[in-house]
């Protein structure tokens, strides 16, 4: 057993028992069992966790020291066009949260929600298989300290934002924010998580979001990695969908020095619809590791993945997709684009499109392109004078601007440009283009 | 204006030019003839400042710098321009974006402050109104979607807004029916002063029936294998290529 394992068995002995105990029991053995993922995982070949594997975790306290500077995360959403703000601090749920009154939201902790209505709340924790990309799932199951529940009842116009705050108290501790957003038949809302740090220390952040979608609900679904260059943030995403309802869903990834995010999406029921866009930035040093699997377990259910990589410096992003159609899932229609840029000589990107079908009469298409600036654009824009610089800014730009261009919500969409831009070269002129 | 002397160069390790030898002075529109395959393309390319192009021998003076050790962009800041003859594709990258950056690029390089962006719109509305092209121009992505002759259009816009002393325009002709023809033509004929010179490389003659040239050049093997007034052209058309090759051998 490696040094992090014995620290989480630690802490899960020190830990005293609650209402979720026999689920979270079941969890510990099954993550103990299992270990920690390594390269020889299908999922995990391209991530390297043995620095991580070799260190004690602390569990992180749900506060941070010292004040909260509104300013220092990345505004994502106008404070006049926002529901609410619900701030997680290292994934406790914020004090007031079964007392905060949202049109449109019934919110409350999971604790709370574990002792009002606790076999509602067992419909959020289902069997985990043992693909190797819910691993980490099962360690958050066992150690999350409480979360938020979110329940949409109406139809919501304004966005909810969620925001992550990773802040240690030093080195080597840990935080698995857990997060359950419950849409209701025929509701529809927008939700923003927002991942950030705050001080000198990023825990490991250890998050998961659940996510079910009712009869005809619809959702638009963000969540933007704009953690500190050393934070090390595994993120996982679940997505059950049921008849009629449509989920849009951006993953965005600005920060961190390794970033693992997952999205693992049922198309339940027939009419289920999923649009996924992952816009992922290498930068320095930076790690992302993108991993999607979309299952199709119903006739005439509809998934289109986009991803947009771009990669510089010595950074590394890694997107690979899957699509898995059930035997019955007739009339299922997939398409998945994965394309990457490459910026530097020392920067990778691996990118590897899956299907799995198991059903006739599917129209499922995939495609992958990994490849460096076209040099005919380049050369048009600096035949017209453009500095070199300039140039290849706005053409990585231009390659990225399919995802942005997607979201709904205006003022994040803005400054994830600005994030964004402000990660390419010569961001100054480029600012002066928008 | 443009001193061209034993230019030769290599696209992925062949020769394509063999020696070219031109002047070009201000005021003047010369046309650079040639079969396919005889290195009209390259000459264009290489004085617009292609990387991947080697020049492996001579030189070019353009207002008495040395061209060949400029940079593209310090080429198209300098006042060159280059009309490609298949303008390419940028989804994402407004039509108008460019431009401005463009011009301002110039103007930056010329010590002049960058455009007024009111006064910006208005020259570009009467340049566009000019070259008759939609409103659509504005929103669009640079060249993204636009027919052939609606390409060919926008790089005589360009042109139009960014004004220089030397416009090479590659193969502008290729593709235009008759009236797309006569208003690219009209462009170019606008910017004709005694101060600017135009050359125009050109397949065929017709394009010189709307922008009659100073000197007609024909290329061929990658050098200017004769040289003459605009009735070369129209002999040329009448004759063909071969005509002069043949000449050549003899």
């Amino acid at each position: 057993m490696n040094a992090a394992l014995r620290s989480f068995e630690a802490q899960w002995r020190a830990r005293p028992a609650d209402a979720l105990q026999p689920i979270r029991e079941q969890a510990m053995q099954r993550f103990l069992k299992l270990g920690l993922p390594t390269s020889s995982d299908e999922t995990w070949r391209y991530t390297d966790l043995r620095s991580l594997a070799a260190q004690s975790f602390q569990a992180a306290a749900g506060e941070i020291r010292g004040t909260l500077d509104p300013n220092a995360a990345l505004s994502l959403v106008d404070g006049t066009q926002r529901a609410a703000t619900m701030i997680m601090i290292n994934g406790a749920a914020p004090a007031d949260a079964d007392n905060t009154r949202i049109h449109g939201f019934t919110i409350s902790s999971i604790k709370s929600l574990s002792k009002l209505d606790h076999g509602a709340l067992l419909r959020f924790f289902p069997p985990v298989s043992d693909a190797d990309q819910r691993r980490w799932v099962l360690l958050n199951t066992a150690l999350f300290d409480d979360g938020l529940y979110l329940k949409i009842t109406e139809r919501v116009t304004v966005p909810l934002v969620i925001l992550h705050v990773s802040s240690g108290a030093g080195a080597q501790e840990a935080a698995h924010p857990r997060i359950i957003i419950d849409a209701a038949p025929g509701s529809s809302a927008t939700i923003i998580e927002h991942h950030v740090t705050h001080g000198e220390f990023a825990p490991l952040s250890n998050s998961n979001t659940h996510i079910a979608l009712g009869q005809d609900a619809q959702l638009e679904h963000y969540r933007v990695y704009a953690t500190s260059a050393g934070a090390t943030h595994l993120d996982a995403l679940e997505i059950h969908q049921a008849r009629g309802s449509q989920c849009k869903q951006f993953t965005i990834a600005l920060g961190g020095g390794l970033v693992r995010s997952s999205l693992d999406v049922y198309l339940n029921q027939s009419g289920a619809s999923l649009e996924s866009h992952a816009l992922l930035v290498g930068h320095g040093d930076r790690h992302v590791d993108c991993v999607n699997i979309v299952t199709h377990a119903a006739p005439d259910t509809r998934s289109r993945q986009t991803a947009r990589a771009i990669a510089g410096d010595t950074s590394r992003v890694i997107f690979n997709s899957k699509v898995i159609v059930k035997a019955g899932a007739v009339h299922s229609d997939s398409q998945q684009s994965c394309r990457g840029l490459l910026l530097s000589p020392s920067a990778e990107i691996d990118t590897r499109p899956q299907l799995e079908i198991h059903a006739d009469e599917v129209k499922c298409a995939h495609g992958a392109t990994v490849g460096r600036l076209d040099p005919d654009m380049l050369f048009y824009l600096l035949s017209r004078g453009l500095d070199r610089e300039t140039a290849q800014s706005l053409l990585v730009y231009a390659f990225l601007a399919d995802v942005l261009t997607g979201m709904s919500v205006t003022s994040a969409r803005s400054a994830i440009e600005s994030a964004l831009i402000g990660q390419l070269p010569d961001s100054q002129t480029l600012r002066n283009f928008k | 204006m443009l001193q061209i002397s034993d230019l030769s160069a290599r696209v992925a390790g062949k020769d394509i030019l063999t020696g070219v030898n031109l002047t070009v002075q201000p005021g003047e529109v010369h046309a650079i003839m040639g079969p396919n395959g005889s290195g009209k393309s390259t000459l264009a390319q290489v004085l617009a400042g292609r990387e991947d192009y080697e020049v492996t021998r001579g030189s070019v003076i353009f207002e008495g710098r040395d061209l060949l050790a400029m940079r593209a962009e310090e080429r198209a800041r300098a006042g060159l321009f280059l009309g490609f003859q298949y303008p390419v594709e940028i989804p994402g990258v407004n039509n108008v974006y460019l431009l401005k950056a463009a011009l301002n690029a110039k103007r930056k390089a010329a010590g002049e402050p960058e455009v007024d962006a009111y006064e910006f719109l208005v020259l570009i509305r009467q340049k566009m109104k000019f070259m008759q092209m939609s409103e659509s121009f504005l929103t669009r992505g640079v060249n993204e979607g636009f027919s052939g002759g609606e390409k060919k259009r926008n790089e005589i816009l360009q042109m139009l807004v960014l004004e220089p002393k030397l416009a090479i325009l590659d193969e502008t002709d290729s593709g235009l029916d008759i009236d797309a023809l006569k208003v690219v033509s009209m462009g170019v004929n606008s910017l004709r002063d005694p101060k600017r010179a135009v050359v125009l490389v050109t397949h065929y003659q017709r394009l010189l029936d709307y922008v009659i040239p100073d000197q007609v050049h024909v290329l061929s093997g990658g050098r200017i294998v004769k040289s003459g007034d605009k009735s070369l052209a129209h002999e040329l058309e009448r004759r063909g290529y071969d005509w002069v090759l043949g000449a050549q051998v003899a």
